[in-house]
């Protein structure tokens, strides 16, 4: 059973290998497609007469596919990955890597939504951090100047 | 005097810059037979674009100010290379007077204007002037010297909201911003300042009308150093996000021929005034009564140059290089002519549904489009790291047709075939906005994004049958004995339409 998510969306998968094919269950759905490898990263997906050609890489848990002109990102869940993903730790993280250039509240602060908490500079650009809604400004982990990773809480949200 | 294509130009060429532009001079330097070095940061070690160039000398840190920004360091690639002349590119030092300075003072061609021209086209207040001096219309406003806060909102009150905050020094849309309200200037002001402050050195601002459902339309100039300016016609560039273009084509669908003469004259006179040699681009503010003001003039080669060789079948990196060696231009303006259409879609590692925020990361898997009409001036290849560092440019996707139609769908198609996996791009927004039905019927204008497609539906998934597959293939990937197939990265020329004017060896 391989568990995915894409975005919000969560799906089951099946892999089966039979004899000269492999069998994949998803969602329920059975698909016993005809799949060849064109280049690295690159396959032909034949169902009936009619071809596909798609692109797809695996990047750890990360599964990325080009397909129809589209880009989709899907993680593998590994079982108990998923009660973590729904803690919310209430804070706002960096969404990149970046320097905080400005912290425009302070601790204790009501805050509403969309409101401005605070700017980090990556890539050249000013972008601001905003409230995803309304609260009180709890503990502010960083200061103007301090580099900061996405996945770490820079300002606390009650 | 007859330009010989079989004399090189310079002995070895330096090219101050990185990624797609770095990757697109050295190709120019090879189709002339001119060595080139590339230079690179700690951060760019192993990038596509030390890797097209015959040398490639490390400069320092990631940091750009103390790597592609660093005079020093340029200079003292450029000696050790021993190259006799430096391409800027665009963004970095291509448009810094001191840079061009230092350079002739150590003996080095700066394959550019002269450092004088920089700093009075860099100075926006200045450029204003000197265009509304030699006749050519500029956007009302204020440039004044006076810059206390107060005296900005004072004017800005003036000439009426909404207000764009222009830094004076300084480019690609960082620190502008457009104000709607009075109570909103001041921040506003602040936070300008500070980004001029952190990307220029400088604080100074202009104050413009906002001109709504404006579009922006530029000239192509190139002078020579014996006096002659010619136009290759003009681009639009109308499709912006942040003040960053993000779609440009040529000819513009805005323009009667009418307009078009005016508007290239305009950027002659223009580019006569600022005594400007070597490529350059003079920017305009075209408004929805087909007047037309001046906006800045650029002084190097522009992101989008690809459109206008597109249609006109020169190569600007070239007549860049036979210009800065002094030789005369070869045709004169009655040999420009633009041939079909072209468009030019660039490929940004950011994300257009979390605010278009950069998206670094490392490129796992890279597919280019290919085929007649189809030009990819990419910056990246498959295991390239894109970082927070600099731009977040990865590639151009540029497609030439008979006429607009077909140059949009040869796009459209082109761009489902580009694929890269790693980093979050822009691409699905590129199609939104070459399916849309406004920018098929070439109704465009600068706020045509935010207009158009600021509501961006979320990610959706992949269909079941995209799951299945991809899950096939990767088992399938497992086994031994999948025979790789080396993907083709296709010179930019190939695809390119067939004219040359000019050129001396057609």
């Amino acid at each position: 059973m391989i568990r995915l998510r894409c975005g919000e969306t969560r799906m089951e998968a099946v892999v089966r290998e039979k004899r000269d094919r492999v069998e994949v269950i998803v969602e329920g759905r059975p698909f016993a497609l005809d799949v060849e490898a064109v280049a690295p990263g690159v396959f032909a997906s034949r169902n009936g007469d009619s071809v596909r050609t798609f692109h797809c890489v695996r990047d750890g848990d990360e599964i990325h596919l080009f397909w129809n002109g589209v880009a989709y990102r899907l993680v593998e869940e590994g079982e108990g990955r998923r009660a973590a993903q729904r803690h919310q730790s209430g804070g706002l993280e960096a969404p990149m890597p970046g320097k905080v250039i400005k912290l425009s509240v302070a601790e204790g602060d009501a805050v509403r939504k969309g409101q401005e908490i605070l700017v980090v500079e990556a890539m050249k650009m000013e972008n601001a951090i905003r409230a995803p809604r309304d609260g009180r400004v709890g503990k502010i982990a960083v200061k103007v100047g301090d580099m900061v990773a996405p996945g770490v809480t820079l300002v606390e949200l009650q | 005097m007859v330009n010989n294509p079989y004399v090189a130009l310079f002995r070895k060429l330096l090219i101050a810059n990185r990624g797609e532009i770095a990757v697109r001079v050295a190709r120019t330097c090879r189709v002339l037979g001119i060595p080139s070095v590339a230079v690179y940061s700690e951060a760019d070690r192993g990038a596509l674009h030390t890797r097209e160039t015959d040398e490639a000398i490390p400069i320092g840190p990631a940091e750009a100010a103390r790597s592609y920004l660093s005079i020093d360091a340029i200079l003292d690639a450029a000696r050790r290379a021993g190259a006799d002349a430096v391409h800027p590119g665009y963004g970095f030092l291509s448009q810094n007077g001191d840079f061009a300075d230092a350079l002739a003072g150590a003996g080095l061609v700066f394959i550019g204007p002269p450092g004088s021209v920089h700093r009075a086209m860099g100075d926006k207040k200045g450029a204003r002037r000197l265009m509304a001096a030699a006749g050519v219309p500029v956007v009302p406003g204020y440039d004044g010297d006076d810059q206390q806060d107060e005296r900005l909102r004072t004017e800005a009150a003036r000439i009426g909201w909404p207000v764009m905050i222009k830094p004076s020094r300084g480019g690609g849309g960082k620190g502008m911003r457009v104000v709607t309200r009075a109570e909103d200037f001041p921040s506003a002001l602040a936070a300008s300042r500070r980004e001029a402050r952190a990307g220029f050195g400088d604080d100074v601002m202009v104050l413009e009308r906002f001109v709504e459902r404006s579009r922006h339309v530029e000239v192509q100039v190139l002078g020579d150093s014996h006096g002659s300016v010619l136009h290759l016609l003009e681009r639009e560039c109308s499709i912006q996000r942040r003040h960053q273009k993000v779609v440009e084509e040529t000819p513009s669908p805005a323009l009667s021929p009418e307009m078009r003469s005016a508007l290239c004259a305009a950027g002659v006179a223009a580019a006569h005034a600022a005594s400007y040699v070597n490529a350059g681009t003079v920017e305009f503010l075209l408004d929805p009564q087909g007047r037309f003001y001046f906006l800045e003039m650029n002084t190097r080669l522009q992101v989008e140059h690809p459109v206008t060789e597109a249609v006109t079948g020169l190569d600007l990196v070239r007549l860049q290089l036979q210009v800065a060696a002094g030789q005369p231009l070869a045709f004169g303006q009655d040999r420009v002519r633009g041939q079909g259409h072209a468009l030019e879609c660039r490929l940004y590692a950011e994300d257009p549904e979390n605010d278009d925020l950069p998206s670094p990361g490392r490129i796992l898997h890279l597919a280019e489009p290919a085929g007649p009409g189809i030009r990819f001036d990419s910056g990246i290849a498959a295991g390239s790291e894109v970082t927070v560092h600099y731009d977040p440019l990865l590639a151009k996707v540029v497609t030439w047709g008979r006429d607009r139609e077909e140059s949009i769908q040869r796009m459209a198609s082109a761009l489902e075939r580009t694929a890269v996996l790693g980093v979050v791009t822009n691409l699905g927004r590129l199609r939104a906005i070459l399916a849309h039905a406004a920018f098929r019927e070439g109704a465009l204008d600068t706020g045509f994004i935010e207009e158009h497609l600021d509501e961006v539906s979320p990610h959706d998934c992949p269909p079941l049958e995209a799951i299945a597959a991809a899950l096939t293939a990767l088992r399938l990937e497992r086994r031994p004995s999948v025979g790789g197939v080396a993907a083709r990265v296709p010179e930019p020329w190939e695809n390119l339409g067939p004219w040359r004017i000019g050129e001396g060896e057609a």
